[in-house]
């Protein structure tokens, strides 16, 4: 079947088999490495990609159920100021130990950040309920996100520009 | 190896982003029965056409393997577990190999599954060449009879639990005609690489096993599976790479788990709470085949269940009993944390029964002097360590709140070394290490030594993953041992690089070193025991539907040395959540007809982020080493006392007895304050 779809900010046309899952399309078809598989029922998070802007696991969803939608995985993000401030945070804070779950994490924690506002621990811990960490105990990734938002709401854009920050 | 910076932008390069060209994929047809006879297979792949014995590989291998208890690579006549493999097929997609599962046929005649290992002892043998399901029996100790006036008997019990990495198992192999080279997912290139040798009787010169980027393991991935020799055969007899990638659900059916221990303890006490005697019984759940860690573990947990206690006389029965289950293999800590689990459980009943403050009838059985324990156990002076852990956890100060304290003694896997290469190339120091980092931070370990040792800037030393082609021998990364054997071995290689370059130059500078292109190799051995203590303190709330809440958890460990203090803190979180998760929901739930319950992760009771929202506290403590670098073992700490001081809490709070994990909340609602 034809799927077109905006895969990181392209408009993309492709034959899939229907049965196709989108998480094999995006690793196969587009050699998107960043989406992982994990449990295979949507269960431990680490194949998130956004979808219309929302976190969804593609392990779950048939590739055609994206038709027309536009779907953004981590490659697609890296141009994103807070996508940026997150990664740094995590590089800095250890907010990952073996790295398998952390793209999914940081799609998580995007989509947490992009509401603008400040969050508390509770609602950082709640952004990634759906993605499971077998290293870390979270602990690294509640604080490498909470650093992330403290930057990011506590410092104006152009305050991020002059430390280097927000390039 | 691609760099954390790599892993946060996505470009990792873990097993499943290997591709080859003209790789194929191979997908396992697996039992559905706990244990049948198997009349008929038709498949691209049977034991008919791939024969061959899984070799026992990694942590607890090191005795061999007794025959009847051998798994083979394909299920012969007869299958023992749910999800042991039986057939293989074959690909050129993921989906065309799972397609082909369809058309396998397999005729069974169901057979009356063994799944308990207690009644297992005594019943008839579930492998046909097998005189008992005994796979490993040994009475540790000596027998005493002794004039106590209080015995304290218990049977506890923790069911097996599976090591669940966020990357499950995988590989790819490559037979070019006369190599074999492996790419995978691994603990340690070298266990794998001679489990492949004797697996498949291939001169060891002909394998090249290299690591790629390891998505987490706690014990999974030092082992050798059946489904790595096919997938190695397969390549050899089609002359095309193979790649396999274990599913979830395969991961819960015929991955290995561990614990699944019972231990039947008795202690017998003066009315002050010394322990005269300790006797028991370790029964050891192994599964359907020995993989080493089968008939290692019971004998294992049993030589250290008196933990840091001076407890004279011991005597204790230790047995691996093979059931009708997957077979059994390390989970972090893997004998470690039933022994301490079991005796800290004892000494708090001990406490419950004599009416006695559980501290004090500890420091009762704390020698201020060394100690070694009738089951050869060595042990530093345990009282003095306690002593100062409840008052650096602030004891006192969680009084109120009726903690759970447990104390134990890290047994490290240290003994045998390891092995490091450094070659200077191009300006750049490459290091290998014998041990296979899958997350807890090698790179840094390798770079603080290097840095200090050589005098190079960190920005020129790159942490190469294993590669059995590069470095020729080294063990692997389990039982806490790589800061230990691997950091003294990184050291060793420094040393041999400066030596030889004073020897050539006459002297020695950093940029010296960087100008040439050199190459060095140590196997830094190592015999004896590490051992170090640790304790752990744990406050927990019980709300109204019975339900745990983990408030604080305090963790102060002897690292010896902490090389890098970041790292040691993140190894202890990440452990003490494991713990958490082991006490509150981990489990791999069986039928009684052997099939297994458990469906997913989440039903296996892997924590998430919501689950803990309590604080833990890790204090360091640093008694240094004898080695150059003064460290001692961490990562399994957690795992070995978080659960019994959180168990000692939950206990304290609700006033319920608990011997068994995970807890059952509606056991909780009984509450018989005492």
């Amino acid at each position: 079947m034809e799927l077109k779809f905006t895969l990181n900010g392209e408009k993309r046309q492709i034959d899939v088999e229907p049965r196709k899952l989108l998480i094999d399309v995006l690793r196969d078809d587009f050699g998107l490495t960043s989406v992982h598989s994990g449990c295979d029922t949507a269960m431990c998070g680490a194949c998130t990609v956004l979808v219309d802007g929302k976190p969804v696991k593609s392990c779950n969803l048939l590739a055609m159920q994206v038709q027309d939608s536009e779907v953004q995985t981590l490659e697609g993000l890296s141009n994103e100021h807070r996508m940026k401030i997150l990664k740094k945070s995590f590089l800095k804070n250890h907010g990952l130990q073996c790295g398998f779950c952390t793209s999914g994490m940081l799609i998580s924690s995007f989509y947490l950040l992009k509401k603008g506002r400040e969050s508390d621990d509770d609602e950082i811990r709640e952004a990634i309920e759906g993605n499971i960490c077998r290293c870390t105990g979270y602990v690294s990734i509640v604080k490498s996100i909470r650093e992330a938002d403290d930057i990011l709401n506590k410092t104006s854009l152009e305050e991020l520009e002059m430390k280097g920050e927000g390039r | 190896m691609s760099t954390f910076e790599d892993k946060v932008n996505g470009r990792g390069l873990f097993i499943d982003d290997v591709r080859l060209p003209d790789m194929q994929y191979v997908a396992f047809f697996r039992s559905e029965y706990a244990r049948a006879r198997v009349k008929h297979v038709k498949a691209d792949f049977t034991s008919r056409d791939l024969q061959g014995i899984a070799a026992a590989a990694g942590e607890g291998s090191e005795s061999d393997v007794r025959t009847p208890f051998r798994e083979p690579i394909l299920a012969g006549d007869v299958v023992s577990y749910v999800g042991q493999p039986i057939a293989a097929v074959v690909g050129r997609t993921k989906y065309e190999a799972e397609d082909k599962l369809s058309e396998v046929e397999v005729d069974y005649e169901p057979l009356e599954p063994l799944v308990d290992p207690e009644g297992a002892i005594n019943s008839e043998p579930i492998l046909p060449d097998a005189e008992s399901n005994i796979i490993a029996e040994n009475y540790l100790g000596k027998d005493f009879n002794v004039d106590a006036s209080v015995v304290v008997e218990e049977r506890l019990y923790i069911p097996r639990i599976l090591t669940n990495p966020i990357e499950t198992r995988g590989l790819v192999a490559h037979y070019d005609g006369n190599n074999l080279t492996v790419w995978i997912s691994t603990q340690s290139v070298y266990s794998i690489k001679e489990a492949f040798s004797r697996s498949l009787s291939l001169d060891p010169d002909k394998i090249r096993v290299i690591q790629v980027d390891t998505g987490g393991a706690f014990g999974l991935k030092g082992g050798f599976y059946p489904e790595y020799a096919v997938v190695a055969l397969i390549s050899m007899r089609t002359g095309k790479p193979m790649k396999w990638i274990e599913s979830r659900s395969e991961h819960i059916v015929a991955s290995r788990p561990g614990r699944g221990a019972i231990g039947k303890i008795k202690l017998y006490a003066d009315t002050r709470g010394k322990v005269l005697g300790l006797k028991g019984d370790i029964i050891v759940d192994a599964g359907a085949y020995d993989t080493g860690m089968g008939s290692f573990a019971a004998s294992y947990i049993a030589y250290q269940l008196s933990g840091p206690y001076a407890i004279d006389r011991q005597y204790i029965h230790a047995v691996s009993v093979a059931t009708n289950k997957a077979p059994l293999g390390p989970y972090r800590g893997a004998g470690r944390p039933e022994a301490a689990y079991f005796m800290e459980r004892m000494m708090d009943q001990l406490a419950k029964r004599l009416a006695i403050d559980p501290i004090d009838v500890r420091l009762r059985n704390l020698s201020s002097s060394s100690f070694v324990s009738p089951t050869g156990l060595k042990i530093d002076p345990a009282r003095p360590f306690f002593e100062r852990a409840l008052r650096e956890m602030e004891y006192e100060r969680y009084r109120g709140m009726k903690p759970g304290v447990s104390f134990f003694v890290l047994v490290p896997a240290a003994s045998g070394g390891e092995g490091c290469k450094i070659t200077v190339r191009d300006g750049l120091v490459h290091v290998w290490l014998g041990g296979s980092t899958h997350g807890q931070r090698h790179d840094l370990l390798v770079s603080k030594i290097v840095s200090s040792e050589l005098g190079v800037d960190r920005g020129s030393i790159v942490y190469e993953l294993s590669d059995s082609g590069e470095l020729s021998k080294g063990i692997g990364a389990w039982g806490s041992r790589t800061a230990i054997v691997g950091g003294n071995a990184v050291i060793q290689a420094c040393r041999k690089l400066k030596d030889e370059i004073v020897k050539e130059k006459g002297g020695y500078s950093p940029s010296m070193l960087t100008d040439l292109n050199k190459s060095v190799e140590v196997f830094a051995d190592f015999r004896g025991s590490l051992n170090s203590f640790g304790a752990n303190l744990a406050t927990v709330q019980i709300n109204e539907l019975s339900q745990v809440d983990v408030l604080d958890v305090v963790c102060y460990y002897d690292v010896g040395r902490a090389i890098n203090e970041s790292v040691v803190r993140e190894q202890i979180e990440g452990g003490t959540i494991q713990g958490i998760g082991q006490v509150l929901s981990e489990k791999l739930a069986y039928g009684k007809d052997g099939q297994v319950l458990t469906s997913s992760i989440s039903d296996a009771g892997v924590l998430r982020s919501t689950d803990f929202r309590g604080r833990i506290t890790v204090k360091i403590a640093e008694f240094p080493s004898d080695l150059p670098h003064g460290a001692k073992g961490v990562g399994e700490s957690p795992t070995i006392g978080v659960p019994p001081a959180i168990v000692s809490a939950i206990e304290n709070v609700s006033g319920v007895k608990i011997l068994n994990t995970p807890i059952d909340p509606l056991s909780l609602t009984r509450r018989e304050n005492e």
